[in-house]
């Protein structure tokens, strides 16, 4: 019915039907304005036999009104003035239907918990907390209770009978428990992996910019140094060579650096392998799909596609190969 | 049928209570501990009637045709939580609902019924009745989430009796009293009843918010790092992990009697949901007639005040 609702469940992503309050204005104007009065009698009428709730609900100011999404739960701002309350009725009822008084709490194990505050019924997590908190109260109300009358009560854990949901359910639950986890390291994992890209992008950068500044240094140095042998007339010997660092003895090591996938002995640089390696992955993939289109028997008939396993599987396809998959009728 | 003991002294205690001390032979006997009649208890049964007391209640539970696969499960998922229940074939709905519903009751042997009925394929109603001349009670389902949701993720013994948790504005009024009086005596497993399984490990929740009633199931769970006896310590770290099936009612009217009857208690704030889909669509039915008359009107405001003529209409004019 196009009620705002799905942005309040934060619990569950499958529409929970909760209440969200609507904004009063809409109703207010559609009851007040002038030219729509006599649309609004019409209505009344028409609704009069309808115990006065149409009645008292065009007249309201402010009609606090709650919808859910699909089952909407309008409340009504005053009592209907012909709600039956009939009290003595109910209370000879409840004796009627009532245990007697001296039954053993055993029979009945009901606790009443003390509600300190009110909740709001639209805040899904304070109102779920709040049931969280009855029921922790109630079992540990009913856990002395129970110590104290010497009855067992919590299950042990060798203990094997039947439960209410099945295995397979259980494991299913299990299933999804974990692939949540996974996303969730997944995503982790990304985010690690990019931040470290940036930051060994940036040191890369640091590196490159070291060199160049050692490259012109020493290419300034050397020519200051011809300058000054030309300055002074080519007449030195080897006294005056600079002091270029030379003689370190470092100047022929290789970077001990490792790069992967480069065999030592290596000489093209590491560079020889890459074109080789793209073109084989493209063929590969290309002979995949001609595989799977004409190979042992050809395109595969009409299967079902959407059975309860792979709608699982779907949220892991590689976004890549979105192209190709539509082609290819698995 | 058990045995009626007449003795004036416990006519003069409890004239209107039904007989829930067992005959003197505390076994086991077909008797529904509900009966027409008053029947009586032994003189000296009332100190000891606790010791033969015994809960002999039975649930029926059944559907009316044409129900969603939603409202299915959650009955479905009742009858799996309430071992001392039966469940019973669709109901034809509408004629004479209540008639064939009590001849129904009474020919199973059952002593309460849960009835679900669902109108137009969308709402759930739920009917709560006491068998013979018991007070019913119609509620409006809302809310409904079934066992099968992976999010809730406990599991339970199948069978075990729960603990029953109420809110404390259950005491606040008469008609919340009775209801959780029904509430106990339908929800609550018998004591000692066949399919029942020891130990306690799941509590529900019954807590009214908002003028209705919300029902959570939760699965104790303790973690188990000492022996099978009772956790001591553990009793700080008992968590709960919701299970079951979770909906909310909404108290239409009390009945006195099963399925019909004179109306005990009516909610003055219930607006059906046909009502309110009703209202939606009056809502939305003038949409078209509003925007010719708001046209009109702004076209006779636009006459009513004219303009000044614009300086600087015809600047830019060929």
């Amino acid at each position: 019915m196009g009620m705002a609702d799905g942005s309040k469940d934060r619990i569950f992503a499958e529409g929970e039907k909760e209440r969200t309050k609507r904004e009063a204005t809409d109703f207010h104007a559609m009851g007040l304005r002038s030219k729509d009065l006599s649309f609004l009698q019409s209505e009344k009428a028409v609704e009069d036999n309808v115990d006065d709730v149409m009645g008292d609900y065009s007249e309201e100011e402010d009609s606090e009104s709650e919808s859910e999404s699909d089952q909407e739960d309008v409340k009504l701002a005053e009592p209907s003035k012909t709600a039956v309350y009939n009290r003595e009725g109910l209370v000879e009822k409840l004796e009627d239907i009532g245990w007697p008084e001296n039954v053993d709490w055993m029979h009945k194990l009901s606790l009443d918990i003390d509600q300190e505050k009110e909740v709001d019924v639209n805040d899904d997590l304070a109102r779920e907390l709040a049931f969280y908190t009855q029921a922790l109260e109630g079992t540990r109300a009913a856990f002395d209770k129970f110590q104290s009358m010497g009855l067992p009560f919590l299950r042990p854990p060798d203990y094997y009978a039947e439960m209410v949901k099945t295995d397979a359910h259980m494991q299913k639950v299990k299933g999804k428990l974990l692939a949540q986890k996974r996303q969730i390291e997944e995503s982790e994992e990304r985010r690690k992996a990019r931040e470290a890209k940036r930051i060994a992008k940036e040191v890369q950068a640091e590196k490159l910019k070291e060199r160049a500044k050692q490259k012109k240094q020493e290419i300034e140095e050397v020519k200051k140094w011809r300058k000054q042998r030309q300055q002074s007339g080519f007449k030195d010997g080897k006294d005056s060579m600079p002091d270029l660092g030379f003689e370190d003895g470092k100047t022929f090591q290789r970077s001990s650096k490792k790069r992967p996938g480069v065999s030592p002995g290596d000489r093209s640089g590491g560079k020889a392998k890459q074109g080789g390696g793209k073109s084989n992955n493209k063929n590969k993939k290309n002979r995949e799909f001609r595989n799977s289109k004409f190979g042992f028997g050809g395109r595969k008939g009409m299967k079902k596609q959407n059975t309860a396993e792979t709608t699982n599987d779907v949220l892991a396809f590689n976004k890549s190969n979105a192209a190709g998959n539509k082609k290819r009728k698995r | 049928m058990g045995k009626k003991r007449k003795h004036s002294e416990t006519q003069a205690v409890e004239p209107k209570k039904k007989d829930e001390g067992a005959p003197e032979r505390p076994k086991r006997t077909l008797m529904g501990w509900k009966d027409k009649e008053e029947v009586q208890t032994q003189t000296d049964s009332n100190p000891e009637s606790p010791q033969f007391f015994r809960n002999k209640e039975k649930v029926m539970v059944t559907c009316s045709r044409r129900i969603n696969y939603r409202y299915r499960h959650l009955m479905l998922n009742l009858v799996s939580l309430l071992p001392h229940c039966k469940k019973d074939n669709k109901v034809e709905s509408r004629s004479s609902k209540g008639a064939t519903l009590n001849e129904l009751i009474e020919l199973r042997g059952c002593s309460s019924a849960l009835f679900f009925e669902c109108r137009k394929h969308q709402d759930l109603y739920m009917w709560m009745a006491r068998c013979p001349n018991g007070p019913s009670v119609k509620f409006l389902v809302n809310a409904v989430h079934t066992m099968e949701e992976l999010k809730l993720t406990g599991n339970h013994l199948k069978g075990s009796r729960p603990l029953l948790t109420f809110s404390s504005n259950f005491e606040k009024d008469a008609h919340w009293k009775l209801l959780k009086e029904m509430i106990i005596q339908i929800f609550g497993t018998p004591k000692e009843h066949r399919k029942s399984k020891p130990y306690h490990d799941h509590v529900f929740v019954f807590s009214i918010v908002d003028d209705h009633i919300w029902f959570r199931n939760y699965q104790i769970s303790v973690p188990h790092n000492e022996s099978d006896k009772m956790v001591r310590g553990g009793l700080d770290k008992m968590t709960l992990v919701e299970v079951g099936p979770r909906f909310c009612l909404n108290p239409i009217k009390i009945f006195a009697g099963s399925f019909g009857g004179p109306t005990l208690y009516e909610n003055p704030f219930y607006v059906s949901p046909n009502q309110i889909r009703a209202l939606e669509k009056r809502k939305k039915a003038g949409k078209y007639a509003k925007k010719v008359k708001a046209k009109t009107r702004r076209k006779m405001h636009e006459q009513s005040n004219p303009l000044e003529p614009d300086e600087f209409a015809d600047m830019w004019r060929e």
